[in-house]
C-alpha cells in the first residue's frame, strides 16, 4: 500500500467533510523479538503494526482520533470521529497547524535506514542471544540465572501528510541486544543489566561483550551493604547522569515554563553550572536513535543547546506552545499515532567533558559512586530529588564495596551548580539520551 | 521496571456505584467458527497449546490546562494475538489486520516455534460464563465527550477557588471500554467487557518567595460514568490543592532511620512494591527474586497478611478474567507473616507444576500475558490510627505519597513521599519537603509494629509498569508504623 498517498487522502477526505486544517500521521511498523533461556528459546515474537491519528482544526477548535483499522469503513470513522470532537471542542485563535513558514526545509540527517538490519535473519537474533547468555555465564560462575536475555529488530516508517503543505515521510531502522542476569553470593541476590540499541547492525556491540558486562555489573553488587547517614561527594556513572539529565531537560519543555511550573522557569540566560556543562538536543545526530527530518508535526528538526556552556539557554517548543509563547518551535513535537503531539525530546546528550571517569574517582577522597537510581526522578516544579540508590563506595580514590539500600538527595539547580566534573566517557545506553560520567561536590546520603 | 505511580489517598465510592443490569452481550468479536480455524492452524506444527487473544479498545481521554480544554482525544485500537507454546517455547504474532488472510498468517508464524510435522486436528471451543465484579450498564465509550470534558472544568474551578495562590491546575480525564475474547486449546472460550475510567487533577501553588509546591489527586475504576456524581471532580481538584498548599514552608527533611506512620490508602503501594512484584512466578521460576523458595518462611511481622484480590467490586485491578481467560481470584499471599503464596499465570504455572491465580495479564494484544498483580491489600488489624500516631515519640508521617520502584532481586524499594510531617510526641509538627523511603521488602515487613483497623483502598488510579507493559492496578492499606525506616532526606545530623 502507498501509505503516503493514504495519509494524503486521510487530509483530503477531512477537508472535504468540513475541516479548515487536517493532518494525517501515519505509522507502520514491523518487529521481531527473540528471548532465550537456559540454552534454548524461551520466546518468539512477530509481528506488524499500523496506525494513523488525524488532527483537524475547526473554526479554531481541535480534534483528534486515531485507528488502527485501515478498511475505508475504518478510515471514514476517524474522519467523523474527529470532527466530532472539535465540534465539542473550546474555540482557540492558538489552535492550528505548523504552516509553510514552521514547516521550512529539513537539515540533514544521514541514513537512518540500514538493510542488514531490516534484513536481519531470524538465526542471527536466536545465535546472538544464546551467545549473551553463554558469555554472561562464562564470565563469572556467581551468576545463577537471567531475568531475561533478548535480541531484537524493528523497522518503522513514519508518513505526515496535512491541508497545509506539509507531505513527507521516512523510515528506520533499529536493532537491540539486552542481557539482565542475576548473581547470588551469601543469601543475597543482585541484578545485572547491559544492553546495546542501534539503528546500524555494524554500531552495534557484539552479543559476548554485552553478556560479559552485564554480568560483571551484576556481580559487583554482590556483598551490597547500607553505609552511614553522611554528606559526601557522589559520582553518577553514565547510565544514572543519563536518567538525571532527562528530567532537566523535562523541566526545559516550554510549556512548563510558559505556565511557570518548571524550577527553570524565569532562568533563560542564568548562570546554572560551570562552564564544562552543556546539553543539547539534537534531532540530527548522526546514526541517533531519535534523528528524523521532521518532528511529530512536520516541524524541521534541528541541534538546541538547552545548557550552553553553564547558561540556561533554550527551552524546547513545539508548533502550539511556541505560538502561545511567542517562540520559535524547535522540532521538539513528540508523538505515536494514538496521541496529540507534545513536547519531549530528540536525542538528548550531555556534551562529554576531557577527564577519564577513572580520574574523577581518583580525585575523591571518600565518596559515593553511584550505579543505579531507584524512583521516578526529580520533581520538575520544585527540582527536588530523592532517590534510591545502589552503587560502590569510594575510598581513597578507589572503588571498594558495593552500597544499596540508601538514597540520595538534592535539588536538580544545586547539583547542577555542584557538578565539579564532567567525564570523557559520553555514550547512548540504550536509549535516546546520552551522558558521561559526572561528580557532584556533595550530596546527602541516607543510611544506617 | 515494576512501578507504580500517581498518587492520591483517602476513600473512593465506587462501592456505591448502582447495580443496573448487566447489558446485553454485544455480537462476538471474532466468529467463532474462524477463533477455532486460527486455533487449528496455530497447531498445525503441532504445539502442545495455543490459545487466540482478540482484542478491541475504544478509549476518550481529555486534558485541561490553563482553564481551558486543551484536547480531546477518540481512538481505536483492535487486534489478534496468537500464542503457541511448545515444550516449554513460546511463540507469539499479533496482527491489527482483522481480515481473515491476515490473521491465519499470524496464527502460521506463531505455529512456527513448534518443530513437528502437519496437523490437520479441530479444536472445538465453547464458551465459558464469566463472573462480574463490576456493572458498567453504558459502556464509557458511550458518554458523550462534552460531559467528561465539563468534570474537568469543573474540577479547574473548585481547585482554584480553594486558594488564592494556586497558579496552576493541570486535569486529565482518561477511559476504556475493553472487549476481549480468548480461545485455547483446551475448549475454552471467554470474553469480558472491561471499561475502566480516572481522573487525576494536579496543581501548582506559588507561596512567598517564589516557592512553589505541588499537589496531585485523582481516582475512578471499572466504574459507570455516574461514578462522579458520587465521586465529584470538585472533590478531587480540592484535595489536590490541599496537599499543595499544605506543604507551603515544608522543612528540609532528616536523613537516616526513623519510625514512619502510613496514612491509610494509596500507601498500599508499599506492599505492591515491597513484596507483591517479588511474589510474581515468573521471578519465582527463574530464581530472580529474594522470595523465590521461601514459600512457607516468615517474611513479615505477624501482623501483616497480604492480598492480590482481583474480584473486588469495581475495583480498578478487578478483572472479570484474566488476559488467558482464567477467572480473576482472591489470593492469600502471606498470612500472619508468613509466604503462603505467589501470583501464578497460566505458562508459569504449567511450567512450576501450579495452577493459574488469574494472574496473566498483559496491556494489549501486542503483548505476552505474565504475571501481575490485581488489587493488592494489607488486611486491617486491631490499632486505632489515633492511638498509633500517639504512641510515636519522635518520627514521620507519610500522609500522601507518590509513587515506587523496586529491585525484585536484592529487594530494595523506593517508596516517594509528597506530602510528610514531624512526629513530635504523638502530635503532627511541621511538613517536611523530598522525603523518600528505602528498605529491603522483608525486612520494611518485619519492623511493621502496628496495623490500624482502618483499611482504606485507594480512589482508584493506580498504574504499574512491569516488562514495558503498563497495567490498572489497585492498592489498599490501614494506618501503618513500621519502625527504623531509612528516610532518604537532606537534611544530616
Amino acid at each position: 500500500m502507498d501509505y503516503q498517498k493514504l495519509a494524503k487522502k486521510i487530509v483530503q477526505r477531512a477537508t472535504k467533510k468540513g475541516a479548515h486544517q487536517a493532518e494525517a500521521f501515519l505509522e507502520v511498523s514491523r518487529q521481531s523479538n527473540v528471548r532465550v533461556r537456559e540454552g534454548q528459546i524461551e520466546d518468539l515474537t512477530q509481528s506488524t503494526s499500523k496506525g494513523v491519528g488525524l488532527r483537524v482544526v475547526v473554526k479554531g477548535r481541535l480534534g483528534f482520533a486515531f485507528t488502527s483499522d485501515f478498511e475505508p469503513s475504518g478510515l471514514e470513522l476517524l474522519v467523523d470521529q474527529a470532527l466530532k470532537l472539535a465540534e465539542a471542542a473550546a474555540p482557540s485563535k492558538l489552535n492550528g497547524l505548523p504552516g509553510a513558514k514552521e514547516l521550512g526545509r529539513y537539515g540533514d540527517t544521514g541514513d537512518l535506514y540500514d538493510p542488514a538490519v531490516a534484513n536481519l535473519p531470524g538465526d542471527w537474533k536466536v545465535k546472538a542471544a544464546l551467545e549473551m547468555e553463554k558469555a554472561g555465564r562464562a564470565e563469572d560462575s556467581r551468576v545463577t540465572t537471567f531475568n531475561a536475555v533478548g535480541a531484537g529488530d524493528f523497522v518503522s516508517e513514519v508518513y505526515v501528510a496535512s491541508s497545509e503543505g506539509m507531505a513527507g515521510g521516512y523510515s528506520g531502522t533499529y536493532v537491540y541486544l539486552y542481557a539482565l542476569p542475576v548473581a547470588a553470593a551469601d543469601g543475597q541476590l543482585q541484578k545485572g543489566y547491559w544492553l546495546d540499541y542501534k539503528r546500524f547492525l555494524a554500531d552495534l556491540d557484539s552479543p559476548e561483550s554485552i553478556g560479559r558486562e552485564a554480568t560483571r555489573r551484576a556481580v559487583r553488587m554482590l556483598g551490597a551493604k547500607r553505609v552511614k547517614t553522611q554528606q559526601v561527594p557522589v559520582l553518577f556513572d553514565p547510565l544514572v547522569t543519563a536518567s538525571f539529565m532527562s528530567g532537566v531537560a523535562r523541566a526545559a519543555s516550554g510549556n512548563a515554563v510558559h505556565q511557570q511550573a518548571s524550577m527553570l522557569a524565569s532562568l533563560q540566560g542564568k548562570r546554572l553550572a560551570s562552564e564544562h556543562v552543556t546539553l543539547v538536543d539534537n534531532g540530527l545526530l548522526s546514526r541517533g536513535l531519535a534523528t528524523a527530518p521532521f518532528d511529530g508535526e512536520g516541524v524541521p528538526t534541528r541541534r538546541t543547546p538547552i545548557i550552553d556552556r553553564g547558561v540556561m539557554s533554550n527551552f524546547l517548543y513545539d508548533a502550539f506552545t511556541a505560538r502561545k509563547a511567542k517562540a520559535r518551535p524547535t522540532g521538539n513535537a513528540k508523538r505515536g499515532y494514538n496521541a496529540l503531539p507534545t513536547i519531549g525530546t530528540s536525542n538528548l546528550y550531555l556534551e562529554a567533558g576531557t577527564t577519564p571517569p577513572e580520574q574523577l574517582i581518583r580525585e575523591v577522597d571518600r565518596g559515593f559512586y553511584v550505579t543505579s537510581l531507584l524512583g521516578h526522578g526529580a520533581n520538575p516544579v520544585t527540582g527536588e530529588l530523592s532517590a534510591g540508590a545502589n552503587g560502590l563506595w569510594i575510598e581513597n580514590g578507589e572503588l571498594t564495596h558495593a552500597v544499596q539500600e540508601v538514597t540520595v538527595a538534592g535539588n536538580v539547580l544545586k547539583m547542577l551548580q555542584d557538578m565539579d566534573g564532567v567525564g570523557n566517557d559520553l555514550q547512548f545506553r540504550g536509549g535516546t539520551v546520552g551522558a558521561p560520567t559526572v561528580r557532584f561536590r556533595q550530596l546527602t546520603l541516607s543510611g544506617e | 521496571m515494576p512501578r507504580a505511580s500517581a498518587p492520591t489517598r483517602r476513600a473512593p465510592s465506587s462501592q456505591l456505584a448502582p447495580l443496573a443490569a448487566r447489558r446485553p452481550s454485544p455480537v462476538p468479536l471474532l466468529p467463532q467458527p474462524l477463533l477455532e480455524r486460527l486455533l487449528a492452524v496455530a497447531m498445525e506444527r503441532g504445539g502442545d497449546f495455543a490459545e487466540v487473544y482478540v482484542e478491541r479498545t475504544h478509549s476518550t481521554s481529555v486534558v485541561l490546562e490553563e482553564s481551558r480544554i486543551k484536547s480531546a482525544q477518540t481512538g481505536l485500537v483492535q487486534g489478534v494475538g496468537v500464542r503457541v507454546i511448545s515444550g516449554g517455547k513460546v511463540g507469539y504474532a499479533f496482527s491489527d489486520d482483522w481480515d481473515e488472510p491476515a490473521l491465519l498468517r499470524a496464527a502460521s508464524t506463531a505455529a512456527m516455534i513448534a518443530q513437528g510435522q502437519g496437523s490437520e486436528r479441530a479444536f472445538p471451543v465453547s464458551r465459558v460464563a464469566v463472573p462480574s465484579h463490576y456493572r458498567v450498564p453504558t459502556p464509557l465509550s458511550d458518554v458523550e465527550v462534552s460531559l467528561k470534558a465539563s468534570l474537568l472544568t469543573r474540577a479547574d474551578q473548585a481547585a482554584r477557588a480553594f486558594d488564592s495562590r494556586v497558579t496552576q491546575v493541570n486535569g486529565a480525564y482518561a477511559d476504556q471500554t475493553r472487549r476481549l475474547a480468548v480461545a485455547n486449546t483446551e475448549g475454552r472460550y471467554t470474553e469480558d467487557t472491561q471499561d475502566l475510567c480516572r481522573i487525576s487533577v494536579q496543581v501548582v501553588v506559588q507561596g512567598k518567595k517564589n516557592e512553589r509546591r505541588t499537589g496531585m489527586y485523582g481516582g475512578g475504576g471499572r466504574v459507570p460514568f455516574t461514578h462522579w456524581a458520587t465521586f465529584p471532580p470538585e472533590e478531587v481538584a480540592r484535595e489536590a490543592a490541599r496537599q499543595a498548599v499544605a506543604t507551603l514552608g515544608a522543612v528540609d527533611c532528616a536523613a537516616g532511620p526513623q519510625t514512619v506512620v502510613l496514612a491509610p490508602g494509596w500507601s498500599g503501594i508499599l506492599l505492591h512494591e515491597a513484596v507483591g512484584h517479588g511474589l510474581e512466578a515468573d521471578f519465582i521460576r527463574k530464581g530472580t527474586s529474594l522470595f523465590a523458595g521461601k514459600l512457607g518462611e516468615k517474611v513479615a511481622s505477624e501482623l501483616v497478611t497480604v492480598i492480590d484480590d482481583g474480584t473486588v467490586a469495581s475495583g480498578r485491578g478487578s478483572i472479570n478474567i484474566d488476559d488467558e481467560g482464567t477467572p480473576g481470584e482472591r489470593k492469600v499471599l502471606i498470612e500472619n507473616g508468613v509466604l503462603k503464596g505467589y501470583l501464578y499465570d497460566s505458562l508459569n504455572a504449567k511450567l512450576m507444576g501450579q495452577r493459574s491465580t488469574g494472574s496473566g495479564r498483559r496491556e494489549s494484544f501486542r503483548h505476552l500475558p505474565i504475571p501481575r498483580m490485581t488489587n493488592t491489600f494489607l488486611a486491617p488489624g486491631n490499632h486505632h490510627p489515633d492511638d498509633i500516631l500517639k504512641e510515636v515519640k519522635r518520627g514521620l508521617y507519610c500522609a500522601t505519597f507518590g509513587g515506587g520502584q523496586v529491585d525484585i532481586s536484592n529487594g530494595n524499594f523506593v517508596f516517594e513521599v509528597s506530602e510528610a510531617y514531624q512526629i513530635e510526641d504523638g502530635k503532627l509538627g511541621r511538613p517536611v519537603k523530598n522525603a523518600i523511603l528505602i528498605g529491603v521488602g522483608p525486612e520494611a515487613l518485619k519492623n511493621v509494629s502496628r496495623v490500624g483497623c482502618d483499611p482504606q483502598p485507594d480512589p482508584g488510579m493506580g498504574v504499574c509498569g512491569k516488562n514495558g507493559q503498563s497495567m490498572p492496578v489497585g492498592v489498599g492499606l490501614p494506618t501503618l508504623r513500621i519502625d527504623n525506616v531509612t528516610v532518604g532526606g537532606t537534611q544530616v545530623g
